[in-house]
């Protein structure tokens, strides 16, 4: 797939790309528009990555710098003011939170969620997954088994565990959500790596005498890298809408800490009468995953096209 | 024919570097695991691929079902240990606030919670073999009763959100993959951003203030069973389904869309394109079927969090079905009812899990193709 | 609208003691009293209800729907008053009328209590409502190991001919006939449907001699009901098919009626959908008769210093939370009695208002206070307990939040060192269901109060028949509570029935007071007033 196999048939216009030309076009691209293209993925790459830097910047640092509000300790006597009130640019919830602060603070928690719980499942599942598919016999069929347990095993159960027995919190969610990314990218990466280990160049690998480990971290993580990648900035945008499914059910972050998640669920209550308390969080949640899903896509060109 | 060289072509080359690669032994293992397929094919004549076929799935089907017997044990003990950790168990959560720590006791005893949790797994796990899932703690049900009310509607609810999933994603990703770039893909992609990042709850909550409230078209609460009527029970089950359905179709749609732009990318298709073939059956008969892989293994993965979101769902839309229950037997450390709930979705996820390696096995080129002999 | 029809009630029914007491002087009877309709435009016969219930407080029923092992049975108060009636209702006024029983007769000595049963009536299984059967229930009820028994000092019961009970007590206890409202014993099985089902199949199709009997029940999803056409009150009840149907939240429940085919919803709990839904239906408020009360517990510290406690008092700006998160919806309380209960009592002598100087200087006498508050989980709750936070942190405190789920609340009452806790506490009546002793007397493990003085004054008003001198009684109590700061009181957090347009009801579109938590809904005269 993503692979350089080495007896590729000379393929006029260089690859075709996400943002690029399409089916027909790869054949008939000329060098102009091969320049275009270029720009075009470059543009696709930078545009995404440099959004998500500047939302990272905002949710961590705004809050240092600029003089913003307290998320929480809102005084009751400040409750449900509306957007655009003076020294709440948003207005304030129920409680007296400026919304606009808790959009930020609540930005942290939801990348933290998201990028914790991916980064967990690619490090760990990812690992385990290239173990599985890589051996063969005994280990492999075990390491299969216990993902089948895990993967079958119902999330919510242990979510609901986590929260009941240790306490609702950030932390506990992160567990809890990385309980399911662990075998989620196992999977994928036991996948990927049965469709690669029979390649030429792993095969070379392996007869030219290079230890097993070495092929793994060496030949193997790369290649499965970016189909991994792609598959954690769309897992990004489903653990933080994961999260707020367990506010729902008040597993999630709990309040008065703030989290989009936690602002969904809270202001579901009173979705008629005050829509703003959720629409504001869920464009926040938009934005992000719309973000992360196009820097993936780019990313994920910038490697095909290597 | 040009399509068929092209793949003749394309077989050869890779069926010579698969053939001295894989030990016969292997062939077995690799039969059941994913896009390996079957090597023993060599110049053997068409008539001879349905037999091959024939054979290696089953051997891929028996493999996982006794896979399977372990994977369901290992799911409910891990259950059962994990709510043994849990504080406060069935009896003070049954009783109430009000119950006095000697009426507790007195429960607890009655249903012999104050045993050992092995000897109390045994029991549970002993009776469940020959098909006895114990009776509910609170209301006194048989779990199978319970299940056997609950499990049609969830099913029914997952299998309609599913349908929707794939008749969202696979068309739409398809059309979109063709022009990446273009308008087509540029709305679908701003479409399919929204229904990702959505709340399924926020969608359910929406839709019925658009479907139920302003439009009439359908209901807002309540399951109209099939003895009511197929039109009303489908009517029923839309809007949740669609709740569900529809977020999880974005994700399959941008997932699929992703992996058909890099098939697209592949040598086959640029050389099937430039020697003239119609980019369309290109797109449609070798590169969608190819890009199934990361779509179908995605689709096993997600049955655990289908499964999971109905409990939310069936919550908003009042469908009596076991995701409720099954956070209700959380509530009120219900095992029995928990255990049943959790052995039933571990054997539907290794029966999906069954059902995905066996598309690998029949959607693998290197098994449809392996008859250069045409 | 609403005054027409509370004076119609109060003409309608009658009985002794209309104040709502149980009893005046040392024996009293009471008069067979009409059960007639409550609402002057009656309703017309037929139709088919179905009624929304919210999933996280009465629209589950895990544990069947026996009063004698129904766990969550005042949650469940709809379900069991449709399935079996009542002995005893609860009026619009307050007032005891009857239901299945038609009177009572307290003794000389006030430790004899005679209920009469009506004649002639029968189970919807055919067999008769007679006082072996009641007898076997009540003595079912007393033992039974759920939060709604009443604790009735009993030491037998009897029976005297077809349809007399008679309770022998130890002691005199003034809150006996209140209890019914709160109570299990309320409710009556038929014996000998239960022998035959087995108790286990019998609490998910229970029998009863109510206005309607059971066609299915789905546990915690839907219970649907039809008529009882052998129901004692001719010509009710009014409608032909009850269904009651669970929903996720207040939300959920709005867009559900707005999308029509139900008829009401119970106990709608958030006040900004008040507006939205009073724009189609009819909205009843429903004042709960149990006021939140913050409890501290005076076993440990920091609590068991009364500088500290002090502090809480006067750092809570109480009428400035109910404004601000609640509109002013409910009515600020300093004492355990509520508005539409018994022995209400708006002010209490030197009670500590909010002063935030006095907080302060409380919170430097005490030597700084650091306080963990919990509470069990609901919309309500969260949001009180961040703006106690903020305000007790204006006054110096470090405070930790948190909610959590029943069996959690639980476990931090037993280990005995939770430091503050937002409860409800109070009833109808003090003395009965979860009244005060609950949350203030030293044998609780729910009380953060040990105070062998308060726990007497409890006890003589719980002995006392005199509604006069019970009052004087919690008059002193509630003084007792504040002078010695054991907890601050909120206000009782009231809900909301709604009901569409063209259906009526008493509870539903006219007031009858919550007994217990939830209001009450007298289902056989509820019914369609226009087609």
């Amino acid at each position: 797939m993503t692979i350089p196999v080495n007896d590729a048939l000379p393929v006029p216009g260089g690859l075709p790309a996400p943002g690029g030309p399409g089916v027909a076009d790869a054949a008939a691209a000329s060098g102009a528009a091969r320049g275009r293209g270029r720009l075009r993925r470059s543009l696709a790459l930078c545009l995404p990555a440099g959004f998500l830097i500047l939302l990272i910047a905002a949710c961590f640092l705004w809050p240092l710098v600029g003089s913003v509000p307290s998320p929480v300790g809102g005084s009751v006597l400040d409750s449900s003011l509306p957007i655009g009130s003076p020294g709440h640019l948003l207005g304030t919830d129920a409680d007296g939170n400026d919304i606009f602060s808790r959009l930020l603070y609540g930005g942290r928690v939801s990348l933290e969620v998201g990028a914790a719980t991916q980064l967990i499942g690619i490090a760990l599942g990812g690992l385990i997954g290239m173990i599985a598919g890589f051996s063969r016999g005994l280990l492999a069929a075990v390491l299969m088994r216990v993902l089948d347990v895990l993967i079958a095993f119902p999330s919510l159960v242990l979510a609901l565990a986590i929260a009941e027995g240790l306490g609702p919190g950030e932390l506990h969610v992160i567990w809890a959500l990385s309980f399911y990314s662990v075998p989620a990218f196992a999977r994928l990466a036991r996948a990927g790596t049965l469709k690669l280990r029979d390649q030429n160049f792993m095969l070379a690998a392996s007869l030219g005498g290079t230890p097993r480990w070495r092929i793994v971290l060496l030949h193997l993580a790369p290649n499965l890298l970016p189909q991994l990648l792609t598959f954690a900035l769309l897992g990004a945008g489903v653990a933080i809408i994961q999260e707020g499914a367990l506010s729902f059910l008040s597993l999630g972050v709990p309040p008065p800490g703030a989290s989009w998640g936690n602002m969904i669920a809270s202001g579901e209550q009173t979705m008629s009468v005050q829509p703003a308390l959720v629409i504001i969080p869920c464009l926040a949640l938009l934005i992000t995953v719309a973000t992360l899903n196009l820097l993936g896509d780019a990313l994920r060109a910038r490697w095909s096209a290597r | 024919m040009g399509a068929g060289r092209v793949h003749e072509q394309v077989t050869v080359r890779e069926s010579s570097n698969r053939s001295g690669s894989v030990p016969p032994s292997d062939a077995g293992a690799a039969a059941a695991a994913p896009g390996s397929g079957d090597r023993s094919g060599g110049a053997s004549p068409l008539s001879r691929v349905p037999r091959v076929l024939r054979s290696s799935l089953l051997r891929v089907a028996g493999r996982r079902l006794l896979t399977a017997i372990p994977v369901v044990w290992g799911v409910t003990f891990l259950t059962f240990a994990v709510l043994n950790l849990l504080p406060g168990d069935a009896a003070q959560a049954l009783l109430g606030a009000d119950a006095t720590p000697q009426e507790v006791a007195r429960l607890r005893v009655e249903l012999h919670l104050n045993e050992p949790f092995l000897t109390r797994y045994g029991h549970w796990l002993g009776s469940a073999v020959t098909g006895h899932l114990g009776s509910s703690l609170g209301s006194g049900q048989l779990v199978t009763t319970i299940l056997a009310q609950r499990l049609p509607v969830t099913f029914e609810l997952i299998l309609y959100a599913f349908v929707i999933s794939l008749v969202i994603a696979i068309p739409v990703a398809t059309v979109a993959a063709r022009r990446p770039g273009g308008v087509f893909d540029s709305i679908t992609t701003f479409i399919t951003m929204i229904g990702l990042s959505i709340a399924p709850y926020i969608l359910a909550l929406l839709l019925i203030l658009l479907f139920s409230v302003d439009l009439a078209l359908f209901p807002a609460l309540g399951w109209t069973p099939v003895s009511g009527g197929l039109g009303a029970n489908l009517r029923s089950l839309t809007l949740p389904a669609l709740s569900l359905g529809f977020p999880i179709g974005c994700f399959y749609t941008r997932l699929l869309r992703a992996d058909v732009i890099e098939q697209l990318g592949e040598d086959y298709v640029v050389t099937a394109v430039a020697k003239g073939l119609p980019s369309w059956r290109v797109l449609v008969r070798h590169a969608v079927p190819n890009s199934m892989f990361g779509l179908i293994t995605v689709v096993a993965l997600n049955v655990g969090t289908l499964l999971g979101g109905t409990v939310i769902v069936e919550q908003i839309f009042g469908l009596p079905g076991v995701g409720q229950e099954l956070f209700q037997a959380i509530q009120t450390r219900d095992f029995p009812v928990l255990e049943g709930i959790v052995a039933v979705f571990a054997v539907v996820v290794v029966v999906v899990g069954l059902l995905a390696d066996l598309l690998y096995a029949v959607l693998d080129p290197r098994i449809r193709y392996d008859n250069p002999g045409q | 609208m609403a005054a027409v029809l509370l004076c119609a009630a109060a003409v309608a029914a009658c009985s002794s003691g209309s104040s709502g007491s149980s009893g005046d002087g040392s024996s009293s009877t009471s008069a067979a009293a009409a059960s007639g309709p409550q609402n002057t435009s009656a309703p017309q016969p037929g139709g088919n209800f179905t009624m929304l219930e919210e999933t996280g407080l009465t629209g589950a029923w895990p544990t069947g729907l026996d009063p004698a092992t129904d766990a969550s049975g005042s949650a469940n108060q709809s379900y069991l008053d449709a399935i079996y009636g009542n002995l005893f209702e609860l009026g619009a006024n307050g007032q005891t009328i009857d239901g299945l029983a038609t009177g009572y007769t307290i003794s000389a000595d006030d430790k004899t209590v005679t209920i009469e049963l009506r004649h002639g009536v029968t189970f919807s299984d055919g067999t008769p409502f007679n006082a072996a059967a009641v007898a076997f229930n009540f003595k079912r009820d007393l033992a039974a190991p759920v939060g709604d028994t009443p604790k009735w000092p009993v030491s037998s019961i009897t029976t005297s001919g077809s349809y007399d009970i008679v309770i022998h007590l130890t002691q005199p206890y003034a809150p006996l006939i209140n209890t019914f409202h709160d109570a299990n014993v309320n409710w009556i099985v038929s014996p000998t449907a239960l022998s035959k089902a087995g108790e286990n199949a019998f609490k998910l199709a229970p029998v009863g001699a109510g206005p309607f009997t059971v066609v299915s029940d789905t546990v915690s999803s839907e219970l649907a009901l039809k008529k009882n056409p052998a129901y004692w009150q001719a010509g009710q009840p009014y409608l032909n098919t009850l269904t009651f149907k669970s929903v996720a939240s207040d939300e959920a429940a709005l867009e559900t009626m707005q999308a029509g085919g139900v008829q009401g919803y119970e106990g709608m709990q958030t006040p900004q959908l008040v507006p939205a839904f009073s724009q189609q239906f009819n909205v009843l408020d429903v004042p709960s008769t149990s006021p939140y009360v913050i409890q501290l517990n005076t076993a440990v510290a920091p609590f068991s210093n009364l500088a500290a406690r002090e502090a809480v008092y006067y750092a809570t700006d109480v009428p400035v939370i109910d404004q601000k998160l609640f509109g002013n919806l409910h009515p600020v309380t300093e004492g355990f009695t509520a508005p539409n209960g018994l022995f209400y009592e708006q002010n209490v002598p030197g009670y500590r208002t909010y002063n935030l100087a006095k907080a302060k200087a409380a919170v430097k006498a005490a030597g700084g206070v650091t306080v963990d508050l919990m509470a069990t989980q609901s919309s309500v709750t969260q949001t009180v307990l961040e703006a106690l936070q903020t305000m007790w942190q204006a006054a110096g405190m470090k405070v930790t939040i948190h909610v959590d789920q029943l069996p959690s609340v639980i476990q931090q009452f037993e280990s005995k060192t939770w430091q503050a806790s937002l409860q409800t506490a109070g009833a109808f009546d003090p003395a009965a269901g979860l009244g005060v002793n609950f949350r203030f007397g030293s044998a609780s493990i729910f009380s953060g109060v040990h105070d062998p003085a308060l726990d007497k004054i409890f006890a003589n008003a719980t002995s006392t028949l005199n509604s006069a001198s019970r009052l004087t009684l919690y008059d002193q109590a509630a003084e007792y509570i504040s002078t010695d700061a054991y907890a601050p009181f909120l206000f009782p957090v009231n809900g909301w029935n709604i009901a569409a347009k063209g259906v009526a009801g008493p509870g539903l579109t006219t007031l009858i007071p919550a007994s217990a938590v939830r209001p009450e809904i007298l289902w056989a005269q509820v019914g369609f007033t226009s087609k």
